[in-house]
């Protein structure tokens, strides 16, 4: 009985935790749906509001919107998908050929991730701008799959150590070319890796702000959707702030909804699998 | 279909020499066991012939053909591993199907070879199953079926039931005994296991130490093993060896040397030793071959038998007993039928016999001599170890 009430607090406690970080979030969204009058006021109104699209409506009817909002899509499915490609290979030869260094050159990939964005925003932008890069579709999405290697290249080779070598050895063995082992026999069986390594970065990807800001500029123009979009008439506007919060949120939160199960593997880089 | 050859084969991997210079044919048509403790680079040498591993030096041959160089797909052959390697979310039909679909079949023959394998393993119950369905014994066969179909000119087998469990074991060899009595390809199979290797070999080929120690017919290699090793290693328990001295001949002018035991109720002459033999040699025995006796039942005591005492006697796999024994100071294992060891007592004085023609001598480089022993002063010698 005791364990069983103790068990009851904990998960109460746990609710807890959780709405008062969700709280935040639930604010926005409901901000989405009232007045400007409504969303600033005093005392703050939770529930004693009546709902109105006029907000998520106006957004959608901004000049462009549809086509910044399209070039989100573009950017993190390209750039994802460009990663993955070149991840998974890269993976398939460290896990399989074991290059001198192996080790080192994952911590250093990874490290890439360990830096703080605004430590490398300016030296990144110079670099780009003396390339020619900046304010380039090209460019941001280059940018997007670096973004996106190191993580997708952690996550798969952990899911291609778990692939027996034999797999490999038995497909030569039966007449199979290296590039028919790689796509035909490896890459079936590390589908959840996959999975896994795009949700994650298309989640990273879609929520990268400060690169696009400064990078992307009018190429990509997300950026300036917002800044156009939050100062009107002198003052921040809430309402856009908040119906533009709510749309860009729905897509990661539905895709977060649907892999949950990848995005746990993920987390533990798909090690935790025995020898076939 | 094609031997195989390897000649001076070497490969070391940084300071292992796992393979010392071998030298060896495979047999055409036949089937070969390599076997050999874990380390004697039997697994090495496997995926040298497979492709898997490029020798440090020497080469391979298929047939005519020198393959050293040639990358495993173009070497048409068939593999086998220690764990089933199976593909999931397909069927078992499309698991053996799968590596024919790049060559050049018809769809009928395809589905022909596919139905023929699945024949000859027994596999009739699962073809349309989900691999994840099956235990391991089963995905083995199917590993093995996908193997066979291709029907390749020679098939490897690394392991294959070492990862199975008991029952799945049985039933695997069995169905290996009569797959390979069936087909045509000669076929190498790696195991350390000796009762698998007695049972599908039509040649052990023993290794130990990245060499080949010898290589011959089951029953052959039990009964005259070349070296040390070879008695040690086969049997369960291996060979019982006690080191003795040779006296000088006996001076009836036939030469050779005598030996003079507290094993041996009589002093042994050895004839046909060959020339350069050490004096020193080590005297090997089956613990199967030792006949062990009441010591109160002396009738028809051999006179060569000796008094010696029972340590302990414990029943082992088909009712047997395995006998600790001691003559004078030197233990040693003893291995009886039912009947023989229920007559004996728990512990005491029993008397111990080696049969000569059982016996085999060592020399002090552990290499067989073919040495025949005769009780001294008798007629005709007997062969050492001819059963």
């Amino acid at each position: 009985m005791a364990t069983s009430w103790r068990q009851h607090l904990y998960h109460l406690l746990l609710w807890l935790i959780a709405l008062a970080f969700f709280a935040p979030v639930l604010w926005i969204f409901l901000g989405a749906f009232k007045t400007a009058g409504q969303l600033v006021s005093w005392p703050p109104r939770w529930v004693t509001f009546s709902p109105t699209f006029d907000n998520i409506r106006e957004v959608f009817a901004r000049e462009n919107f549809w086509s910044y909002f399209r070039m989100s899509f573009v950017l993190s499915i390209g750039s994802v998908l460009i990663a993955l490609v070149v991840s998974f290979l890269a993976a398939y030869c460290f896990s399989r050929y074991k290059p001198t260094g192996t080790n080192f050159l994952m911590f250093l990939l990874l490290s890439v991730r360990m830096v703080p964005a605004p430590a490398v925003v300016v030296p990144v932008f110079l670099m780009y701008t003396a390339f020619g890069w900046a304010r380039t579709f090209t460019g941001m999405l280059l940018f997007y799959v670096m973004f996106s290697i190191p993580f997708s290249l952690w996550i798969l080779k952990g899911f291609l150590d778990g692939v027996s070598l034999r797999y490999d050895e038995t497909a030569l063995v039966n007449g199979g070319s290296r590039l028919h082992v790689i796509f035909r026999v490896v890459l079936p069986q590390v589908k959840p890796g996959l999975v896994a390594a795009a949700i994650f970065n298309l989640i990273f990807v879609w929520n990268e702000f400060l690169f696009n800001y400064v990078l992307g500029g009018e190429a990509t123009m997300i950026p300036v959707l917002l800044a156009v979009g939050v100062n009107s008439g002198g003052s921040v506007d809430w309402s856009f702030i908040a119906s533009l919060s709510l749309i860009y949120t729905l897509p990661p939160i539905i895709a977060i909804f649907l892999f949950q199960k990848y995005l746990l593997v993920g987390m533990t880089f798909g090690t935790v699998r025995g020898e076939v | 279909m094609a031997d195989i050859r390897v000649e001076g084969l070497r490969k070391e991997f940084k300071d292992v020499v796992a393979l010392d210079d071998v030298t060896f044919a495979f047999a055409d048509s036949q089937v070969t066991c390599l076997l050999g403790p874990s380390g004697c680079g039997k697994t090495t040498l496997m995926r040298i012939i497979a492709g898997l591993e490029r020798p440090t030096g020497g080469e391979v041959y298929f047939g005519d053909q020198r393959v050293t160089h040639l990358p495993p797909r173009k070497r048409n052959i068939g593999m086998v591993f220690q764990y089933p390697v199976v593909y999931r979310g397909i069927s078992v039909a499309e698991n053996i199907e799968l590596p024919l679909k790049s060559e050049k079949l018809s769809k009928q023959e395809r589905a022909q070879r596919v139905e023929e394998v699945v024949h000859l393993l027994g596999l009739g119950a699962s073809v349309d199953k989900d691999i994840t369905q099956l235990d391991n014994g089963t995905r083995q066969k199917v590993a093995v079926a996908r193997a066979v179909a291709r029907q390749p000119r020679i098939i490897l087998f690394d392991e294959p039931i070492t990862n199975v469990d008991a029952e799945a074991k049985l039933q695997l060899k069995r169905a290996f005994k009569e797959l390979t009595r069936r087909l045509e390809q000669t076929i190498v199979y790696v195991t350390h296991d000796q009762t698998e290797a007695m049972t599908l070999a039509d040649q052990i080929a023993l290794m130990n130490e990245g060499r080949i120690a010898q290589c011959d017919a089951p029953r052959a290699l039990y009964n005259r093993p070349a070296d040390r090793f070879g008695g040690w290693f086969l049997g369960n328990p291996g060979m019982d060896f006690f080191d003795a001295e040779l006296g000088p001949g006996d001076g009836t002018g036939r030469g050779g040397a005598t030996l003079a035991s507290p094993l041996f109720g009589a002093p042994l002459r050895v004839g046909g030793l060959p020339p350069g033999a050490g004096r020193t040699v080590t005297v090997g025995i089956r613990p199967e071959h030792v006949r062990v006796a009441p010591a109160a039942g002396a009738d028809g005591r051999g006179p060569l038998a000796v008094e010696g005492e029972l340590l302990r006697k414990s029943i082992s796999i088909g009712r047997q007993y395995l006998l600790g024994l001691r003559v004078g100071d030197r233990t040693f294992k003893a291995k009886v039928a039912p009947a023989v060891g229920e007559a004996l007592p728990a512990s005491g004085p029993v008397l111990v016999e080696l049969p000569l023609n059982r016996v085999a001598l060592f020399g002090t480089d552990g290499r067989r001599l073919d040495a025949t022993l005769t009780p001294a002063g008798a007629g005709l010698p007997v062969a050492a170890g001819t059963a």
